[in-house]
């Protein structure tokens, strides 16, 4: 088993695969590093002063004009009545909701990145996992070798396993390094509130608590890497039913896709709540803005993303260890 | 690819793996266990951290101050800061917090804020609108034309005037404070004048409320629009349009005195 792993693993790293994920991390980090950067100058230009209190009470001010506007949708509306309520939180306990910094940046990146950039990148490495062997008719090679089929698929998987923490974790120290170039490597101990409980348009602050803010990025990059493992291991077994990389990859994407939109839409839609791609943004919970479908908490996310998991997995080994190869 | 570099990718890759299993059991258990909250929140009064010195200008209100109606969103406000600008060759800090709507009530409700507080704290010259929303309901009033309604209407907005300006004075008794008073958008429409007399009645009221403060300047604003009002008021007939912030904003920014105090 240790070997077939190495076995993978080093067809893995032949393929680099992970440089391409990297060089592609570090080019949108600096993208976004550098706008991020212009809109910070320009907000200050406007105010006339740097000071964030001022610029956090112009964004209030702005909520609540636009929540002033009687052609909105519902939604919508809770949705910015529950920001302007944490914003005003933040003013009136006088914290920087968004200190700044690397650590800020790492952190608003992959909380940004959480349902859809990250599950791409996992795909650049899941969706050929299993497929390429058939195209390129190693899988042969593979399967007349004395090991039961379940472990060469295992091996597989596990390799998965591997990248997906690789991948997660070079986005996170990426974006804190490249950040940090242009905000400063700071901002560790910054505290941020977490602990809204939301009902509808109401937040209930009882429960609410700071935390320094490398507790929450770290509490955040666990999230991520479960959407990441579950992602990687639906795309892994697109990989096994569908012979041909690109139509695997396809209907991964447009899973995908289809949540980013769904998320805006669904809430009148609530069985819409047992789809993986609805599920994706763990980590709202945690930082307290509100779920797309009411009744959504962490947990039925969770828990609704570990089925899907499990499901993925046993239909991947079923139809493996049973399929006719020729 | 040497077999030792691909076995410390793997062991490599093994703990991260399991350090962020670990930190999504953290995250998971640390969401559910949430202790009340002993959280040492600082409720300590911000009022004393200051913005910088310049010449700051403070905008309260509803639409008005907001600039709806104007095409180029600047308002009033805009114009008069623009105003002074050109006067004085330096950029006043403006701190816009019109809120489109808002009655008298909201506004107690906002300057009690604590981050109001402290920019009218720094400002050297506030601008208020207000009533607008109190009298007209966006019409109602005037065509259910009820007086003893209005009356009522009257004497809560008078007290929130008061406690408006009680509020600013207790965090800034050197700032001028301006006034703007109301016009009558209806004037056009109504031919037995009634709500002309219901809207001087009510800016006279508010002027006697200003007085009341000696740093307080009633600026009427019921003379600019009364004899061509279609001509400056945008096209939902109650908003000024550019040319009626053009004619506030020279009336208000004359009032306007930068001391060169630096």
């Amino acid at each position: 088993m240790n070997n077939l792993i190495q076995n993978e693993m080093m067809k893995l790293l032949a393929k680099k695969r992970l440089v391409i994920i990297g060089i592609i991390v570090g080019v949108l980090v600096l993208m976004f590093t550098y706008a991020q950067y212009k809109q910070v100058k320009e907000q200050q230009e406007k105010l006339g002063t740097d000071d964030w209190r001022a610029a956090l009470q112009q964004q209030i001010i702005d909520t609540q004009n636009r929540l002033g506007s009687n052609r909105m949708l519902d939604e919508w509306r809770e949705q910015l009545q529950v920001s302007l309520k944490q914003q005003q939180y933040y003013l009136d306990h006088d914290i920087n909701p968004s200190e700044p910094g690397a650590t800020t940046f790492t952190r608003m990146f992959l909380e940004n990145a959480i349902d859809l950039f990250i599950p791409l990148l996992v795909m650049i490495v899941a969706s050929d996992m299993v497929s390429f062997e058939n195209s390129q008719g190693t899988i042969k090679l593979l399967l007349t070798r004395p090991v039961n089929r379940w472990k060469i698929l295992m091996s597989k998987y596990v390799t998965l396993l591997l990248s997906v923490s690789i991948i997660v974790a070079m986005t996170a120290l990426l974006s804190y390094f490249l950040s940090g170039l242009v905000f400063g490597y700071h901002g560790w101990e910054a505290p941020v509130i977490t602990g809204f409980g939301l009902n509808g348009s109401d937040v209930d602050v009882s429960q609410v608590r700071i935390v320094e803010q490398w507790r929450f990025l770290l509490m955040d990059m666990g999230l991520v890497w479960l959407v990441a493992v579950v992602v990687g291991t639906l795309s892994f077994m697109l990989s096994v039913l569908v012979r041909s990389t690109p139509a695997g990859m396809g209907i991964m994407l447009a899973a995908l896709i289809s949540g980013a939109i769904l998320n805006n839409m669904v809430s009148s839609w609530e069985s819409a709540k047992y789809f993986f791609m609805v599920n994706l943004k763990l980590t709202t919970y945690v930082s307290g803005t509100a779920p797309p479908i009411e009744g959504m908490t962490l947990l039925s996310s969770v828990i609704t993303l570990l089925v899907w998991w499990a499901l993925a997995l046993i239909v991947s080994f079923t139809v493996f260890t049973r399929r006719d190869v020729y | 690819m040497s077999k030792t570099k691909v076995l410390a990718v793997t062991v490599v890759s093994v703990v991260i793996g399991l350090f962020f299993l670990f930190c999504l059991g953290w995250a998971i258990i640390d969401y559910y266990g949430k202790k009340a909250s002993d959280i040492g929140l600082n409720e300590t009064n911000p009022i004393e951290k200051n913005l910088p010195e310049d010449f700051t200008v403070v905008a309260l209100g509803d639409s008005l101050t907001r600039g709806t109606g104007d095409e180029t969103g600047k308002g009033y406000v805009g114009l008069v800061v623009e105003d002074l600008e050109s006067k004085y060759n330096s950029k006043p800090l403006i701190h816009n917090l019109g809120i489109n709507g808002q009655v008298s009530q909201e506004l107690v409700q906002q300057v009690k804020q604590t981050e109001v507080k402290r920019q009218l704290h720094t400002a050297d010259v506030i601008l208020i609108t207000i009533g607008g929303n109190d009298l007209f309901q966006q019409g109602q009033t005037l065509f259910d034309y009820d007086l003893t309604a209005t009356s009522e209407l009257q004497e809560n907005y008078l007290e929130n005037l008061n406690t408006i300006f009680k509020e600013i004075n207790n965090v800034n008794d050197k700032a001028a404070i301006l006034l703007i008073g109301l016009y009558n958008p209806f004037i056009e429409l109504d031919e037995d004048f009634d709500t002309n007399r219901i809207v001087r009645d009510w800016n006279n009221e508010t002027a006697e409320v200003v007085a009341l403060y000696k740093n307080a300047i009633f600026v009427p604003t019921f003379d600019l629009f009364q004899l061509s009002v279609n001509d400056y008021l945008y096209s939902d007939k109650f908003h000024p349009n550019k040319a009626g912030y053009r004619l506030i904003a020279d009336r208000v920014a004359p009032l306007i005195q930068w001391e060169d105090e630096k």
